[in-house]
């Protein structure tokens, strides 16, 4: 173990960076709502809970608890807890979240454009790939179908409005 | 008798050619994607959620409580055959399930699964029938002191007992209620927590926190680790039945597993996650085969399968009667109710009593189907097992996506889904639990309202949640949630023994 944790990128520095990490964003994050909380009108007429009351409650809260967080992940280190995230950081691909996310991103911002059905039909075999499918053809035609019986079955039965982007003429 | 006239008339609703149908439906659904890889009931209610949104109330319920249902049925396959449990209340069905399975004898595993969680369900569908209508008229007695000190006993119940960590729970708990705070407040109008947004100022919709929460982040855990795992399934060899001495080692259990099940469901502790496990310790003690456990115990399945459906109902009692949901799958549930603005509560079984009975005569033939689909059609069933990991989850992205982006065809909905995607991603690497989030987001406005409206009562005066004796009483509860699990630290210290574990842990908390 103390061998792994004088190199920078092994599993243990790593988990132990990245619970650091979150402690801090936790402790981050009530500071920020703390300082929304300020921004909180106070409201016309007597309330005797005003609108501040719980933010301020909520604020308090995650700062102590990321506070509390960061010491067990540093002067009283959570044991059970680092070497579970440690074995978890060996079998992690970041790369494979990092393509996900960017995907997901695209998917969103071409529903509209593309229509529900193509962005599926393109989104559905781009991930399977990004998750190690080897068969590209057929995930391109799961995919595609996937998009047109969703986009046909909500539409038409279950009335519910998709977008259908260069398909309007067709479908 | 009042019930049962009750009760006449919700099978004479549910049993209508249409409402029939969607139960089917809502079952088969509900088994198909429960038997998927890692994916428990509650993240299969939130999957399909869009679904319904143009179903009428009843017919929506009754599908929503046949996909429950039928994915805590599917539930037990994966965790027998391929030892990946769908949620964490079928970890103890693992231990000897999946033992079982490796010993040739998962037939007989299946088959102990399916009867003992029909005759659970319906033994608890029971007690839940006669046990909810006096529930409602006891909580006709709740005051808005008492209703915020039950959401208070509800969150710290549900962070305390389950879950390995309190200090992570309640961070989850906390980051929940922050989701639940931004919006405009609805007593003073005032925007809170925005970031000068206007997408923000409705809040955030509870269907984009648990389908972001559940589906995208529970993908992108998988995804992340996708490479590195290798899953088999054990192959059912003989028929999906039991010998005789099966049948006799079952039935103890299944009934020992109702009775445990049912009121730790309707108690605020996190619904199937601590009976279950209480099941498998109970049988494993009681057992006269000492030997065979490890090896696969058919008690070990036996007991906590039923305490699993069993908690289900029990589930039901809290969330019918107080609007109260005591997990994570059953807060979920009431996101479906609100979909349909129906508030559950005292009053949901006077001002519709058509649903409620409907919908609980509906639990007793949603039991009927599921064991006829899961008994003679196991086979299809393991087929969906064989999905390739890349499909399931890519699709899992895709239907969620789809939930959300249908609501209101909103990019910047799809946006906030992916974010508490990722931020769920972070929680389930970093060993925080996601149920309290979700729970977080729910009860906050309940909550916060209960806690104005007693001070207004008060004139603010804060000793009203300790003046009043059904206040005091689940404060005090609340309290010994939290001391509980220190409990045997605490006596060992006491009589000088040395200590073998800080804290009991019921579960890991992992519940989608």
């Amino acid at each position: 173990m103390k061998q792994n944790a004088a190199q920078p990128a092994s599993p243990a520095a790593l988990a132990l960076f990245g619970l650091r990490l979150t402690a801090l964003v936790v402790i981050f994050l009530g500071g920020v709502i703390l300082t929304q909380v300020a921004q909180i009108g106070s409201g016309a007429g007597f309330i005797v809970v005003g609108p501040r009351v719980f933010p301020t409650i909520v604020g308090v809260g995650i700062l102590l608890l990321g506070v509390l967080f960061f010491l067990r992940v540093t002067a009283k280190p959570d044991q059970d807890l680092i070497s579970e995230v440690t074995a978890e950081e060996a079998a992690t691909d970041w790369t494979t979240i990092l393509l996900t996310s960017l995907s997901l991103v695209v998917y969103a911002s071409l529903l509209k454009p593309l229509g529900y059905a193509l962005a599926t039909g393109l989104f559905f075999p781009v991930v399977s790939r990004i998750f190690g499918s080897q068969r590209l053809r057929r995930d391109v035609f799961i995919g595609i179908t996937l998009g047109l019986v969703i986009y046909l079955s909500f539409t038409r039965i279950l009335g519910v409005r998709l977008p259908a982007g260069l398909l309007a003429g067709i479908l | 008798m009042d019930v049962l006239t009750n009760l006449l008339n919700g099978f004479a609703s549910a049993l209508t050619p249409q409402y029939l149908l969607l139960a089917a439906l809502g079952v088969t659904l509900g088994t198909a994607i429960g038997v998927l890889p890692g994916i428990g009931p509650a993240l299969t209610v939130a999957l399909l959620l869009p679904l319904t949104y143009k179903f009428d109330p009843t017919g929506a319920l009754i599908m929503f409580a046949g996909i429950y249902y039928g994915g805590m049925y599917g539930g037990s396959t994966t965790s027998i055959l391929l030892n990946t449990p769908g949620e964490s209340a079928s970890v103890a069905t693992t231990f000897e399930g999946f033992a079982m399975a490796k010993s040739g004898r998962g037939g007989a595993a299946l088959a102990t699964a399916a009867i003992g969680s029909f005759v659970a369900g319906t033994i608890s569908t029971l007690l839940l029938t006669f046990v909810a209508p006096v529930m409602a008229k006891f909580a006709l007695l709740f005051q808005p002191a008492d209703y915020f000190s039950l959401t208070v006993l509800a969150f710290i119940s549900v962070t305390a007992l389950v879950g390995k960590s309190l200090l992570r729970g309640l961070t989850s708990l906390f980051i929940g209620l922050f989701i639940g705070l931004i919006g405009i407040d609805v007593l003073t109008g005032q925007p809170r927590l925005t970031f000068g947004m206007p997408e923000l100022l409705d809040g955030i919709d509870v269907v984009v926190v648990a389908v972001g929460l559940f589906a995208v982040g529970e993908a992108l855990y998988v995804a992340a680790q996708i490479r590195h795992t290798k899953e088999e399934i054990l192959p059912v060899k003989k028929g999906v039945w039991m010998t005789r001495e099966e049948w006799q080692r079952s039935w103890p259990a299944w009934l020992r597993g109702t009775l445990i099940g049912f009121p730790f469901g309707a108690l605020p502790a996190g619904g199937a996650e601590i009976p279950t496990f209480l099941s498998y310790t109970i049988e494993k003690r009681l057992s006269k085969y000492k030997e065979e456990w490890g090896k696969g115990a058919i008690e070990g399945v036996a007991g906590p399968e039923a305490a699993n459906n069993a908690a289900f109902s029990g589930v039901l009692v809290p969330l019918l009667t107080l609007g109260l949901p005591t997990s994570a799958t059953a807060a979920i549930l009431l996101v479906a109710f609100q979909i349909y603005n129906l508030q559950p509560g005292p009053l949901l079984f006077q001002k519709s009593p058509e649903l409620v009975w409907a919908l609980i005569a509906s639990l007793y033939i949603g039991n009927v189907m599921l064991l006829i689909l899961n008994l003679p059609l196991i086979r299809i069933w393991i087929k969906i097992l064989e999905i390739p990991r890349t499909l399931l989850y890519a699709g899992i992205l895709v239907f969620g996506t789809l939930g959300v982006y249908s609501m209101a065809n909103s990019f910047v909905d799809v946006m906030i889904m992916y974010a508490i995607g990722v931020l769920g991603f972070f929680m389930r690497r970093y060993g925080f639990p996601v149920g309290p989030t979700i729970l977080g987001v729910i009860l906050l406005p309940m909550a916060e309202a209960q806690f104005r409206r007693a001070l207004s009562i008060s004139q603010g005066d804060l000793s009203i949640f300790v003046t009043r004796p059904l206040s005091l009483a689940l404060l005090l509860l609340a309290v010994g949630a939290v001391l509980l699990p220190y409990l045997p630290a605490l006596i060992a210290r006491i009589r000088r023994k040395p200590v073998q574990s800080g804290r009991i842990v019921f579960g890991d908390g992992q519940e989608d």
